[in-house]
């Protein structure tokens, strides 16, 4: 108990749990998005797209997250465009969008002369090197989100779950879908400085199906999904501490323990109330 | 004669360069119950979809001579998420425009008006239930409530009759007679046999589209207006589509 007080004396570590949380609750409303929409494949193409940008950033010598930002917002509204138009498959199109930006991302940081010190933060995430400044544009966008969620919760819901009907209504559809592409590309390139590329798709995802088991409520499932993501990721942080192990790769471990755990209980009980009316015919 | 809902005049649609309706005209008044029969891709959905205003027109015009018409619509069901998380209750509320753009959420009297449609459809229990729980005629009755609750004088409905067992049915066409009082209906369906004791006329749609101003068609009749339906296309037996003429 006194080595978790201690660590938390640490400013590196107060800063690495308030991004836990703060990226908690980012992804549990732009997940919620994705998981009700089945768009985890598209958010795993923009994801992995985002390395070009990362790469080039590099090369170039600018902030690679500008350059993520800018790759996966293009790809974002990119797919959303292809499939509006629907005259390529969408699922080959995010498939070339997902490679192309992984191999330009390598082939720039390998052009790119010495040595790249953290490219495997951006592949794993590194949550402990987590800045100030990193702090405020998390709080910032998850505040923007936050409002826009609230403000525009009826037409978001409405265009995901019914599109067309949605522009019988009078609903401006594009404009939603567009900017939610956008809020979603935005959303995960903050989310890889906590858990990597590889890793970030899981924080959109897990806790979302997790809540899901409680709820099919959209309006619920997002404080659900944050209070899941939260839990995971902060008990992720102090065991990534304690046992010395990577923190992105303990933070989804612990998210999917979760899951897993809060599954087991469902299967559990339902077998219970199962069991019970089924005595009732004997 | 009165003054018609909806006038389409020589409208051709399609996607992309590929013509689906050509060149068609229909008149629909507020009285009216059409049925629209044809095959599957013959066009029936593309039209209804012009008549909503959401596919673009190749060619041709669609008017509304007594002003823009409220429109209740349910699409088929079979192209809906069910496993979406939206409750009952938000759903049939998603066929309600929010005063404010800036900040559209639903009133308070929206709200009740939502809540009172669901219990006038019996279907009041459910509403706070998300739409996966629900058995197929109760689906459709949430989508009708949400088709119902802007009060529209058009409704047009795309295949309602699957997925749901005939005493859901039975109820459903009952409940449209009632409807048909106060609004124009336009009933889509590849199964012209459960919906034409119905309808009181019916729309062929095969790319072209043939009004015919009654209920009762013959084999003969569609084979002139080139309208293969499901029934006659793999029906062992029987050759009349209709019930007798009395």
């Amino acid at each position: 108990m006194s080595e978790i007080a201690g660590i938390l004396e640490y400013a590196f570590f107060r800063n690495a749990l308030a991004a836990a949380i703060l990226t908690s609750i980012l992804s549990a409303m732009v997940g919620t998005y994705i998981v009700s929409r089945k768009i985890v494949f598209i958010s795993g193409g923009i994801t992995h797209a985002s390395f070009g940008g990362i790469g080039m950033a590099y090369f170039f010598g600018l902030n690679p997250f500008l350059g993520a930002a800018i790759f996966a917002v293009f790809s974002a509204t990119g797919i959303e465009w292809i499939s509006q138009k629907g005259k390529v498959r969408e699922d080959s199109a995010i498939a070339i969008l997902w490679s192309l930006g992984m191999a330009l991302g390598i082939i720039f940081v390998f052009m790119t002369p010495g040595y790249t010190p953290d490219l495997m933060s951006f592949l794993f995430g590194n949550i402990l090197s987590v800045t100030h400044s990193d702090l405020y544009l998390l709080l910032a966008f998850c505040l923007v989100a936050a409002l826009f969620f609230w403000i525009f919760y009826r037409p978001i819901v409405n265009t995901a779950f019914d599109p067309e009907f949605a522009l019988i209504m009078g609903i401006p559809v594009a404009f939603f879908r567009y900017t939610m592409s956008v809020m979603i590309a935005l959303a995960i390139v903050l989310s890889i400085r906590s858990v990597g590329i590889i890793l970030v798709l899981s924080l959109f995802t897990v806790p979302q199906i997790t809540a899901m088991l409680f709820t099919r409520n959209f309006a619920s499932v997002i404080p659900l999904a944050a209070f899941w993501g939260i839990l995971g990721s902060v008990l992720g942080l102090f065991a990534s501490y304690l046992l010395d192990i990577p923190s992105g790769a303990a933070i989804i471990c612990m998210l999917t323990l979760q899951f897993l755990l809060v599954k087991l209980v469902v299967i559990v009980r339902e077998g219970v109330n199962r069991k019970r009316k089924g005595d009732g015919d004997f | 004669m009165s003054i018609p809902l909806v006038k389409i005049e020589n409208v051709s649609s399609g996607y992309f360069s590929e013509t689906v309706l050509r060149e068609v005209d229909l008149e629909i008044f507020l009285s009216d119950f059409i049925g629209v029969i044809g095959p599957n891709g013959g066009g029936k959905t593309t039209l209804v979809k012009t008549i909503l205003g959401i596919q673009p027109l190749f060619k041709g015009r669609i008017t509304y001579p007594s002003g823009k018409p409220r429109m209740g619509y349910l699409p088929q069901i079979s192209q809906i998420d069910k496993s979406f998380p939206i409750t009952v209750r938000d759903l049939v509320g998603s066929g309600l425009r929010a005063r404010r753009r800036w900040f559209p959420h639903l009133g308070s009297d929206q709200k009740k008006q939502v809540d009172t449609l669901l219990e006038e459809a019996g279907i009041a229990s459910f509403a706070s239930r998300p739409i996966g729980e629900l058995s197929g005629g109760q689906i459709q009755k949430a989508f009708l409530c949400r088709a119902l609750i802007n009060d529209p004088n058009l409704l047009i409905l795309d295949e309602p009759n699957t997925f749901v067992d005939k005493g859901f049915e039975k109820e459903l066409y009952r409940w449209l007679k009632e409807l048909n009082k106060k609004m124009a209906i336009m009933l889509i369906s590849h199964d012209i046999g459960t919906i034409s004791p119905m309808v009181k006329t019916i729309a062929c749609v095969n790319v072209n589209l043939h009004y015919h101003p009654s209920n009762q068609l013959t084999e003969d009749i569609l084979k002139v207006y080139n309208c293969p339906v499901d029934l006659i296309a793999h029906g062992p037996v029987p050759h009349r589509v209709l019930k007798d003429h009395e």
